[in-house]
């Protein structure tokens, strides 16, 4: 895990999959009913 | 879920908040308003277009107010270069105004909107990102040397260009501790103006960038005064949004909740960390907003047959709001744990202070 933490981009990589994979379930369960397409 | 009367709609009360928050710790941290990112969430969220841009002014100016006062109180604010830039500030939003109205009459103003956004967001991401990497180097190999490395280090001359410019009256910005041409600083008000008018944001995203790369201030004293001159913009915003019946005061306060505590916590956030970090984070919103509107741009240019598209552009609206907060929480307890003397990643100690 440090390894991977230790190189900037991986971590940015990490972050961002974490925030997109919340997002995505926040779409699923909050937002899907209610968006305007 | 929440019945918003004046908007016409109910969205759940906890996703109000948390926007608020990211957003308010976001703006906090990096200057901005966040108006590019909480506009099109409330869109998401099912608020009407108009509406969504009330809100958000009107929010913006509260947690602004928030934000300007606690970086008042870490000395991040130049009320010389404020006040000499706010005049020029105005004169370019109505300036900006104007020219939207007549890319209205002309049937020019949605392509014209997004497109002149992703340009300049492309534009500035790219910069930053170059220019914030060289100076991540830079610091790298001077803490190498031994050499001792200040809260702020650049990897670039333009802002020396402009302060050699000598048209009078010359103003001295101690807080900052810069020399420069008032009409430099007006200049840079009334183009951020124009921009912030004619996109209908609060223009922080364009105005921190001017700060750092062209007046030369450093990237903590750019964040303040941008969020001081937000306070002045948005505050007027807010009251012509609210004249005109924009606004959903209960939407408003479910997210300055949020928000409060979000702009609160970015502030004291940039005390932990050097220029660089910020001017990093400043970049990766102005990149991942920069690709959210492009996805939606393509999915309003293929007529709305691609769904996948729309539901890309949404999670990386929500997407990014969560991504930037995570960053700057990492940054705050890195720099928590390399002060204590702990094992953080390689990349961290260039980006952080060790002691205040």
């Amino acid at each position: 895990m440090k390894a991977l933490v230790d190189n900037m981009l991986v971590y940015w990589l990490l972050l961002l999959g974490i925030s997109l994979g919340l997002a995505a379930l926040v779409y699923v369960f909050w937002l899907k009913e209610t968006m305007i397409h | 879920m929440y019945e918003f009367a004046i908007a016409g709609m109910s969205a759940p009360i906890f996703l109000l908040v948390l926007t608020g928050m990211t957003v308010g710790m976001v703006g906090g941290f990096i200057g901005v308003g966040g108006g590019y990112m909480v506009t099109p969430a409330l869109i998401v969220f099912g608020f009407p277009g108009y509406m969504a841009s009330g809100i958000d002014v009107m929010h913006i100016a509260g947690k602004s107010v928030v934000a300007t006062i606690r970086h008042r109180q870490l000395g991040n604010i130049d009320w010389v270069l404020g006040l000499a830039m706010v005049g020029g500030t105005m004169m370019g939003v109505e300036m900006g105004v104007r020219l939207l109205n007549l890319t209205k009459e002309l049937g020019l103003s949605g392509m014209a909107l997004l497109f002149g956004s992703v340009a300049i967001m492309v534009g500035l991401f790219v910069y930053t990102q170059i220019e914030t990497h060289r100076a991540h180097k830079k610091i790298d190999q001077l803490t190498e040397s031994g050499a001792e490395v200040g809260r702020e280090l650049k990897a670039t001359k333009l802002p020396m260009f402009f302060q050699n410019i000598s048209l009078k009256p010359i103003i001295r910005c101690h807080v900052a501790r810069i020399i420069i041409s008032m009409w430099v600083v007006v200049i840079v008000g009334v183009a951020t103006g124009v921009l912030a008018g004619f996109f209908g944001v609060g223009g922080g995203f364009i105005r921190v960038p001017a700060l750092v790369y062209v007046v030369g201030a450093t990237t903590h004293i750019a964040v303040g005064t941008d969020l001081l001159e937000i306070v002045v913009s948005g505050g007027y915003g807010a009251l012509r949004h609210f004249m005109s019946g924009n606004v959903d005061m209960i939407a408003v306060f479910f997210m300055i909740i949020g928000a409060m505590l979000g702009a609160q916590f970015g502030s004291i956030a940039t005390s932990f960390v050097r220029g660089p970090a910020i001017r990093y984070i400043l970049s990766y919103s102005l990149g991942l907003a920069t690709v959210g509107a492009f996805m939606r741009l393509v999915y309003l240019l293929t007529a709305q047959k691609y769904g996948f598209l729309n539901f890309f552009a949404v999670v990386f609206t929500v997407g990014e709001m969560i991504f930037l907060c995570l960053f700057i929480l990492s940054l705050v307890y890195f720099s928590v744990r390399y002060r204590g003397g702990k094992w953080v990643p390689g990349w961290i100690p260039a980006l952080v202070v060790q002691k205040d």
